[in-house]
């Protein structure tokens, strides 16, 4: 048995598989348990020890050559195996009731696959091709059938494209900064491409223009899910740079960096998503910040790399909540317009409460799921700088206002409605469920403290 | 435990009456159940005195080197003292509903439950950190029970606005606490650095409705007595009891005159307002501005001791006044004994109230002091007014039930100005709460010879725009006027030559860092 096999070569095979039910609720069951099945397989089953179940003795080997490359799934990679497959698990099983099930669960399978796949390819720098192959694989689950790529589909993946040869090029200059450390010349050109590439891959303003176009193009659930699971692993293969190369950690430019691409994300999403009218757009600006804020908690040093990873878990919960409420909302308007939802939550409340919570969490107000990473972000950076504070606070007050914006369009209108439930059963049930776990992350975040213990295991020197 | 036993009686009444509501909503002893749960809780709240100071730590979160802080509850004199206000508007609330249009509403019963229970915690609050939380639970509840209960979708932009303002106020004490970090302090309630105590007074004000001045409680449900009492001495004392944690020396700031104008200003505005409303339930909104702005003077004046009397006095003698829903002479001459509770005279429990803890804004006195004034007489005018209903046909058991509602936080009104708290039986600055008074006495001998019309209050929303609206008005041109030019922007960066935009702006930030630019 062979770790790599089992949790990328069997989930692309089971994409395929996945992608022959024609089934809308079958496929989401099937693959939302196959998936959740591989996240607990990761919890139970130790890899590179042998596992004793009566007189049978198994052991799965971290090690898979392929093309004359390695991959390696080691003992370190089992949480992000289990966060990976689990929150991929729970968005197959919610895809259903955002209506995108044939479309999302055989090509989200394969993509968490080949992300996983990114995360465990030796030499690293290969994880580029991984995630480009990711890129394009999820490319014709954003496009309507029988309709032509729109404008944010097409700038989407030629902005993910052109990361792949900044960073393919910088590697190969790194690779001559490791044989010559003293040469600074060599060693600033390859910090160049590499901030390039990954300004293109993480979308840092003004690079993020596809992200709101994006989102009125694409089903708002395969929105979410791509910016859950792109941004997490192109942040986790961005720490694997900066824990390799020692010069690249002790630079004294790339906090600054980091600093200046987050906040600049953090605020001018913040403002943008204060000002815009329609909800899908306000997703994709919010999406812009989390990202921000990552980098914000990169900028802080290896001591503090904690943070980043307790944004992931709230992000893709946010995600998951918001993208099902905005598809059962979207599929009762013509367009998701302030003026076309007006009173909206009199009739889907489950939906638009959705919606509000999550945008509440993404800008950090209290008892929800945002809160305790976005306080110990804010909190790390008053400690360096009430400025800096400053602006957190900025970025965080925008989108606190869009959330208020939202929550006026929802609950008024001109024509006198009741409450009622329109939403299903099933939708309802997400749609609760979705809605209790935000607070309780918000409430209780040590429940993800096992988790996030073992993260930092991955690397050798971001111990935290 | 014993701390959250009154929460948790609380909690479980709510959860009891919803269960019977959902079940079985014809349960003859529904009543009953309520009001052995609201007396329990108010009875539990005595037992606090018998070990306080009392603490609480819940589990830290985790991990411990990014959460410095951990949510944690205390009882002390000042949190007993709210408690009781809380426990009483809650027993006062039950007792009183059996002589009410509509009994049973269970429902109701049990948002005044949940809404109680949401403000115990607050009050109990140890450091800022657990009070965002709570203030935000509260927020929530407030949220929903007020979507919940009206009806018409226009009016539920009040609640909105109500609701952001609120946690605008709870953003504002999040940011005193990153104040305080960067001067290199973790703030709690004991360790407040100076400059972040305004911070936290401005977070209470702006929940309030004092800065700037506006009325966050304008909107009201269609269960204005009951109810909608309980929400809006809950949501009130949930802030003002922040004013009773700011240590004196920590407000000391350039802004402090200033605060105190705008303070003065709410103050006059709600006590002129509170006088010549035409009913107590439309002056509601402005008895909470006028006697939350005399508790932020005191908070300002560096006596959070006092501004504890006001925030205490504000529930306590406003629970009888809004819960009278009937006509009874005997208990309308009770109702005055909220009046001697305002009246900041020896051993009332407002007797705090006008000491200073600092030498700052002498020059403001005389316009608290005729606020104050405004407010008893106000409060004389409504107790004396005429009610609708009748208790003469109703029996026995509802007249005493219904007494014994209004009765009862007038009796506890009394007892904290004697017993229980740091601000009990106290002479206090005897000289200006007798001015005040004769102030007041003067007001009521001149008010029916005057034929002043009274104003125009709308529960929902001013008929006339006035000045502040027309402010208020300009902000959100603004706001459109900047918004467009965002929206511009991004057509632009969007539109076909966007990528060419996208480009210069990489140029100018790349040569920006190169340069040597450096992030805020």
């Amino acid at each position: 048995m062979n770790a790599p096999l089992i949790w990328i070569g069997l989930p692309i095979a089971l994409a395929i598989i996945l992608s022959l039910i024609s089934r809308p609720r079958l496929s989401a069951r099937v693959g939302g348990i196959l998936a959740l099945a591989l996240a607990a397989l990761a919890w139970l089953v130790p890899i590179d020890d042998v596992l004793s179940i009566g007189a049978i003795s198994i052991k799965i080997t971290s090690v898979f050559q392929f093309l004359g490359r390695q991959l390696v799934l080691g003992a370190s990679s089992r949480s992000i195996l289990i966060v990976f497959y689990g929150l991929s698990g729970l968005w197959f099983l919610g895809a259903h009731a955002a209506g995108v099930s044939r479309r999302l669960v055989p090509a989200g399978m394969a993509i968490t696959a080949l992300l996983v796949g990114a995360l465990a390819v030796k030499p690293f720098l290969y994880a580029a091709l991984f995630i480009e192959t990711a890129v394009l694989l999820s490319a014709p689950i954003l496009i309507p059938p029988r309709q032509p790529a729109g404008r944010g589909v097409i700038r989407f993946v030629a902005y993910q494209t052109l990361a792949m040869p900044f960073i393919l090029f910088a590697g190969w200059l790194l690779a001559g900064v490791e044989t010559s450390p003293s040469d600074l010349i060599l060693a600033k050109q390859s910090a160049a491409l590499l901030g390039l590439g990954f300004a293109f891959l993480l979308a840092i303003f003004p690079l993020s223009t596809w992200m709101p176009m994006l989102a009125e193009d694409a089903p708002p659930y395969i929105f979410g899910f791509l910016q859950w699971i792109l941004p997490t692993t192109s942040l986790i293969f961005g720490l694997g740079f900066i824990d390799r190369y020692a010069w690249l950690r002790q630079s004294d430019l790339l906090p600054q960096v980091l600093r200046m691409a987050g906040f600049l994300m953090l605020v001018t999403g913040g403002l943008w998503a204060a000002f815009e009218k329609r909800l899908e757009r306000i997703l994709a600006y919010t999406s812009i910040t989390e990202t921000g804020c990552a980098l914000l908690a990169l900028s802080l040093g290896a001591d503090k790399t904690q943070i980043v990873f307790l944004l992931f878990i709230p992000r893709s919960f946010g995600l998951a909540v918001w993208t099902l409420g905005l598809s059962i909302v979207k599929d009762q308007v013509k367009s998701l317009d302030f003026a076309a939802i007006q009173g909206l939550a009199r009739r889907y409340p489950l939906a638009s409460g959705a919606i509000l919570v999550a945008q509440f969490s993404a800008s950090g107000v209290p008892l929800l799921a945002g809160f305790p990473p976005r306080y110990a972000l804010w909190d790390a950076l008053a400690q360096i700088s009430p400025n800096m504070a400053f602006w957190f606070g900025l970025g965080l007050l925008g989108l606190f206002l869009s959330a208020i914006r939202s929550l006026t369009a929802l609950v008024i209108s001109e024509k006198l409605t009741y409450w009622q439930l329109q939403e299903d059963w099933p939708q309802r049930i997400l749609l609760g469920i979705g809605i209790v776990v935000l607070f309780l992350l918000g409430l209780l975040p040590q429940m993800i403290y096992p988790l996030l213990n073992t993260f930092p295991l991955m690397f050798e020197h971001l111990g935290g | 435990m014993l701390i959250l036993l009154t929460f948790f009686l609380l909690v479980l009444s709510a959860a009891a009456v919803t269960i019977i509501r959902l079940m079985q909503p014809e349960f003859r002893f529904a009543w009953l159940t309520a009001a052995i749960g609201a007396l329990l809780a108010w009875i539990s709240i005595f037992f606090w005195q018998l070990v306080a100071p009392l603490t609480l730590r819940l589990p830290a979160w985790k991990p411990e080197t990014l959460f410095a802080s951990t949510p944690t509850f205390m009882a002390d004199g000042i949190a007993w003292a709210y408690g009781l206000a809380l426990a009483t508007l809650v027993l006062a609330t039950l007792l009183t509903a059996v002589a009410r249009a509509g009994f049973p509403q269970l429902l109701a019963w049990a948002g005044t439950f949940g809404l109680s229970a949401a403000g115990l915690l607050a009050v109990l609050a140890n450091d800022p950190f657990t009070l965002i939380l709570v203030w935000t639970a509260l927020d929530f509840t407030e949220l929903i029970l007020q979507l919940r209960s009206l009806d018409e979708p226009q009016s539920n932009r009040q609640v909105v606005t109500a609701f952001a303002v609120h946690v605008a106020g709870t953003g504002v004490l999040m940011w005193a606490s990153m104040v305080s970090l960067a001067g290199g302090t973790r703030m709690d309630f004991e360790n407040v650095p100076s400059g972040a105590g305004v911070y936290m007074l401005l977070a209470s004000g702006l929940r309030l409705g004092i800065f700037p001045l506006h009325l966050p409680f304008s909107a009201e449900s269609g269960l204005r007595r009951g109810f909608g009492t309980s929400l809006r001495l809950v949501s009130a004392a949930s802030s003002l009891v922040l004013l009773a944690r700011i240590p004196a020396g920590s407000i000391s700031s350039p802004l402090t005159p200033l605060l105190l104008a705008l303070t003065a200003l709410a103050a006059l505005y709600g006590g002129w307002m509170w006088l010549t409303t035409n009913s107590d339930l439309n002056g509601r909104p402005y008895w909470l501005l006028g006697m939350g702005a005399l508790a932020v003077a005191s908070a300002l004046r560096g006596n959070p001791v006092g501004s504890a009397a006001w925030g205490i006095a504000l529930i306590l003698a406003g629970t009888p006044l809004f819960l009278t829903s009937v006509q009874h002479s005997r208990l309308k001459k009770t109702l005055l004994a909220g009046a001697w509770g305002i009246s900041a005279l020896p051993f009332s429990p407002t007797a705090s109230g006008w000491q200073s803890g600092t030498a700052t804004g002498w020059g403001f006195w005389p316009f608290f002091i005729i606020a104050q004034s405004l407010l008893i007489a106000g409060y004389v005018r409504h107790a004396l007014r005429p009610s609708k209903g009748s208790l003469q046909y109703q029996p026995i058991f509802v007249k005493s039930l219904y007494s014994a509602g209004i009765i009862l936080p007038l009796l506890m009104l009394l007892l904290s100005g004697l017993w229980g708290w740091p601000g009990a039986l106290r002479l206090g600055n005897w000289p200006a709460s007798l001015i005040a008074v004769l102030l007041s006495g003067g007001l009521l001998w001149v008010w029916p010879r005057l034929k002043l019309p009274a104003p125009r209050v709308h529960w929902m929303r001013p008929s006339d725009p006035t000045r502040l609206n027309k402010l208020y008005q300009g902000l959100a041109t603004l706001y459109a006027a900047i918004g467009s030019a965002v929206r511009a922007f991004s057509m632009l960066l969007e539109g076909d030559g966007g990528i060419l935009w996208t480009l210069i702006f990489l140029i100018i930030f790349a040569s920006i860092l190169s340069t040597g630019g450096a992030a805020p």
